[in-house]
């Protein structure tokens, strides 16, 4: 590589790295401040705002009911996204494109446009009101993530190891779980984190699903910033950012981030 | 084939198979029988249509027409995993996220031996891969040879009735590959247990097998013992495929065959009316190489010939000549590197061969 190749390639990383990180830097710094106000620079350090969080009932709540909602979204999502990702890559479909661009439609459709149609469904159950629906929705707009995630470890793996597990005895149900699972379980790893964090995260269709009473953290947040913004709402949001980061850390301890950098 | 009263392990009847893509059929009205404790080989090029034979014996595939027997009984309604096949796959297929006793213990667990008996198996088919002390490793911790050794015993430890073994050495290099050919054989014949391995290697199937079967273009060419089908291979396809390099083509002579004219000398494995096209077929180790003039005692076919090329191999000198008067080129090997000098590339030399050496065949085929 040339040295002038060197330079643009390196000025590029580091444009990247400072735009993508600055707005976690500048949430970090707001929240370390020892004032009354969002502010950057932060006008004197203390962790004042984080203990005034800590403290905050409301906002406790709301941080366990976008929990139960990530627990239930990942819970519906293992089940259909693995078995969805094996089905589409191993096995020769009739309708194997049609259902991929199908799968792709989540992503396609803008969220505000399934939030309604979700809102609309889970209003004729009479369902709405409680947190299980508000789990499911975000199980399925995100379902595509769950499955590429899936699909990208199912293409990697033999064939000829299923076919092994039956020449050993192996009848269809023992090599699922035996052999196929074992070998795509990196990848639903990987799917069951990214679910659990983008439920956790989710907001617009979130705020379409739920009422006062049931508020998930980012739906609150949400509410707050309308009213007055103050700065325990970026303490509020390095929280969040902790958790991605101890998401990732997860990841990276029992599959490995290569998984990404493999994954089509 | 043996000729012995109880039923053979495995015989295919007229098997097809069709897998109905418009190509040509992979496997077409394949018929054996192989007798228990037999080691036979499929031989064959890529596309031949041998590794999809030994998946409908294993089961993953069914014949399109045809039945399999297995044991005497008919298998095709028999699942996989229900049959009593122990396969070694072409690219091992061990289990990764399990360790090597793991792996060799699953087919034991699969049918439910207890857990006791379990353990002193896997000790024993380790020991019998000459991997004891192993089993607590992982897969790849093993070097390939290793490996083989695991995805043998996983194959053996529930003691099936038939072995398969789906080209398991095509990856490995030469040195470890023959040694594992080797290998192969003193466990069959430590354990007796019927085997049908497929290669493509005419080597492999030379060293390890009782039978041999040819295939190509999904039917089977010639069923025999090595040494039978090494002297007398039943058409030029076999005959290539077995190592034959030098083919002389030419009508059927009261002698042999008239090549270009010329009379030569040999042997014709079928009848052959006189006239007809055919095929002399000649193995490069039963031609004899002179310095031109020198006399080469006892061929019944002697003609002159120029040194085009030489390759030395170590232990024999490959030499390309060519035949003006028969038009054609032959190998030869030569052993005798003292000879070294005389054999210079572009030096007139004599060939001959005797009758019996000079197969002949019918034109139509190869």
């Amino acid at each position: 590589m040339s040295r002038s190749q060197k330079i643009t390639i390196w000025g590029l990383v580091w444009f990247s790295i400072i735009t993508l990180s600055l707005p976690t830097l500048v949430v970090l710094g707001a929240s370390l401040t020892a004032g009354n106000m969002v502010a950057f620079p932060p006008q004197g350090l203390s962790l004042q705002w984080y203990e005034k969080i800590a403290l905050a009932r409301d906002l406790q709540q709301a941080f366990l009911r976008s929990l139960i909602v990530a627990a239930i979204c990942t819970a519906v999502a293992i089940p259909v996204g693995t078995l969805a990702g094996l089905a589409l890559s191993r096995f020769r479909l009739r309708f194997t494109t049609a259902i991929q661009v199908y799968l792709l439609l989540p992503f396609t459709i803008p969220l505000i446009g399934s939030g309604i149609g979700l809102m609309l469904v889970f209003g004729q159950w009479h369902v709405l009101g409680s947190l299980w629906p508000v789990g499911i929705a975000c199980a399925v707009i995100n379902l595509p993530f769950i499955i590429w995630s899936v699909s990208s470890s199912a293409v990697l793996l033999d064939p000829d190891l299923e076919l092994a597990a039956q020449s050993c005895g192996a009848g269809r149900v023992q090599t699922f779980f035996h052999v196929t699972l074992p070998a795509v379980m990196p990848g639903v790893i990987t799917g069951s984190l990214l679910m659990f964090i983008l439920a956790m995260n989710e907001f617009l269709v979130s705020l379409l699903l739920v009422d006062a009473r049931i508020v998930t953290l980012p739906v609150l947040i949400y509410n707050s910033i309308r009213s007055i913004i103050t700065p325990d709402l970026a303490a509020v949001s390095v929280v969040f950012i902790v958790i991605a980061l101890a998401v990732i850390w997860l990841l990276d301890r029992l599959v490995g981030l290569e998984i990404f950098l493999k994954s089509k | 084939m043996s000729g012995v009263q109880q039923p053979a392990a495995v015989v295919a009847e007229g098997v097809d198979m069709d897998f109905g893509t418009g190509a040509a059929m992979a496997v077409k009205d394949a018929g054996f029988a192989l007798g228990r404790g037999r080691f036979l080989t499929i031989l064959g090029p890529s596309g031949s249509g041998k590794t999809t034979l030994l998946r409908m014996i294993a089961g993953f595939q069914t014949p399109t027409r045809g039945q399999i027997l297995i044991g005497g009984k008919p298998a095709d309604a028999v699942a996989p995993h229900r049959r009593s096949v122990g396969m070694v796959f072409q690219k091992l297929a061990l289990f990764p996220h399990m360790t090597v006793a793991q792996n060799v213990a699953f087919p034991l667990k699969m049918r439910r031996f207890n857990p006791a008996e379990i353990a002193g198996r896997v000790e024993r088919y380790l020991e019998l891969v000459r991997l004891g002390g192993f089993g607590a490793r992982r897969i790849h911790e093993l070097s390939g040879g290793q490996q083989q050794r695991v995805a043998i015993a996983r194959a053996l430890v529930f003691e099936p009735e038939l072995l398969l073994l789906d080209e398991p050495l095509a990856a490995l290099d030469r040195k470890l590959r023959e040694e594992m050919q080797l290998e192969f054989r003193r466990i069959q014949k430590e354990l007796g247990v019927t085997t049908i391995n497929v290669t493509h290697d005419q080597r492999e199937a030379l060293v390890v097998s009782d039978e041999i079967i040819v295939m190509d273009q999904g039917q089977i060419q010639q069923h025999a013992a090595p040494a039978e089908m090494y002297r007398r291979p039943a058409n030029p396809f076999v005959a290539h495929f077995i190592g034959v390099s030098s083919f002389l083509k030419g009508r059927r002579s009261a002698a042999g065959i008239e090549v270009n004219g010329i009379d030569c000398a040999g042997q014709a494995v079928a009848d052959l009316a006189p006239g007809v096209a055919c095929l002399g077929a000649i193995r490069a180790e039963q031609i004899r190489i002179a310095p031109a003039g020198a006399p080469l005692p006892g061929c019944d076919t002697v003609v002159q010939g120029q040194v085009t090329d030489i390759v030395f191999e170590g232990e024999r000198l490959l030499c390309f000549v060519t035949l003006p008067a028969l038009a054609a080129e032959v190998q030869i090997y030569h052993h005798d590197p003292a000879g070294l000098d005389q054999l210079a590339k572009g030096a007139s030399v004599s060939v001959g061969w005797t009758a019996g050496d000079l197969l002949i065949f019918a034109a139509d085929k190869g």
